[in-house]
């Protein structure tokens, strides 16, 4: 199932997310972070995108992922964050 | 003795050609080959360039840049869609090192953005920087930035609005939602102004330029040297430019 959300990040910037996702599962298949914030490394968002494959659409299980590979990674983003991310996933799948 | 850095313009440069240009520069800067660098450029054809994040065919009407003249790219830094038109564009590559860069990424945005604010206070008028990445004059945006780091090297490039037709920009961006455009278009034009806004009248790329360099040189009290690309710069602009910048696949990547 695919789905898009746009998220305005409280006191940053638009997040777009595009997710194609298993229902039965409740998991991500494929995930696509745009939007005009700032990460450091740039490629970093890519890593991101590949480590989320076959994460749960879970709140929690989504939050702890995707803190442990911002911290894995040595991630700085700007105008957005790890709420933020997980606010604009699940808004796909609501 | 003040510290020299180099000073480029290149005017009338292809959008490939200008994002390959920055990114030669910071990798020529990154092997200590050249100097901390600040560039003063234009864009011809008028062009979009979309932050690293962003996706082409989400942010920008290709049809109607196709129809008319408007080239588009990707850039290596993140932010937002810009339309490069009526502007100073400005890029600054320097060591990450270097004692004048704050460490903290909003601080040397702020730092590097003072320049910008004392170009423009050359220029009589007189802006505030505001995060992340904007710089405000009356409450109006007249500056946008963006920057990145990589092989411990910042490059950091925003555009100085000399004009700015928000009517045209808005027919080349896609908005999320087309029965609300005309506010969006009003909101814009209510939240953007240009330096011929603020001066009520025309001014020339070269007297921007020349606010600008003192701008630069007072905010880091160096002395800018006017200079030209060094060879390796200039192949690597080409090579930059050909797999890079105008190949579909990094345009189309998000």
């Amino acid at each position: 199932m695919q789905s898009k959300s746009i998220y305005k990040i409280p006191e940053g910037k638009l997040l777009k997310i595009f997710i194609d996702y298993n229902e039965k599962n409740n998991s991500i298949n494929e995930i696509n972070i745009t939007g005009d914030f700032f990460a450091y490394p740039e490629e970093s968002i890519e890593t991101l995108e590949n480590e989320l494959k076959n994460t749960s659409l879970k709140k929690e299980i989504l939050l702890s992922k995707i803190e442990s590979i911002i911290e894995k990674n040595n991630i700085e983003f700007i105008g957005l964050n790890s709420e933020g991310l997980v606010e604009g996933i699940l808004r796909c799948v609501r | 003795m003040r510290e020299q850095w180099r000073l480029l313009i290149t005017e009338n440069k292809t959008a490939y050609k200008n994002m390959a240009i920055d990114r030669a520069v910071l990798v020529a800067n990154s092997k200590k080959i050249v100097p901390p660098t600040v560039r003063f450029f234009t864009w011809s054809p008028p062009a979009i360039s979309i932050g690293y994040f962003q996706s082409l065919s989400d942010e920008v009407n290709l049809e109607i840049c196709k129809k008319l003249g408007v080239d588009f790219v990707r850039r290596i830094t993140g932010g937002g869609a810009v339309f490069h038109d009526n502007e100073l564009t400005y890029s600054i590559v320097i060591p990450e090192s270097h004692p004048q860069i704050p460490k903290n990424i909003i601080d040397s945005y702020k730092r590097i953005c003072g320049a910008i604010m004392k170009g423009l206070g050359n220029l009589g008028i007189d802006s505030n920087y505001f995060p992340i990445n904007d710089i405000l004059t009356n409450h109006k945006k007249i500056s946008g930035n963006a920057q990145t780091r990589k092989l411990k090297t910042v490059l950091q490039h925003g555009t100085i609005l000399m004009d700015v037709d928000v009517e045209k920009m808005f027919s080349l961006l896609k908005v999320p939602d087309e029965k609300i455009k005309d506010k969006l278009i009003e909101d814009v034009r209510n939240r953007v102004t240009s330096i011929k806004h603020v001066l009520n009248s025309d001014i020339r790329f070269s007297d921007v330029a020349d606010a600008m360099k003192k701008g630069f040189e007072e905010e880091f009290n160096i002395n800018l040297i006017d200079g030209d690309l060094s060879q390796e710069e200039l192949e690597l602009a080409d090579l930059f430019e050909r797999e890079c910048f105008s190949a579909d696949d990094w345009n189309n990547r998000r």
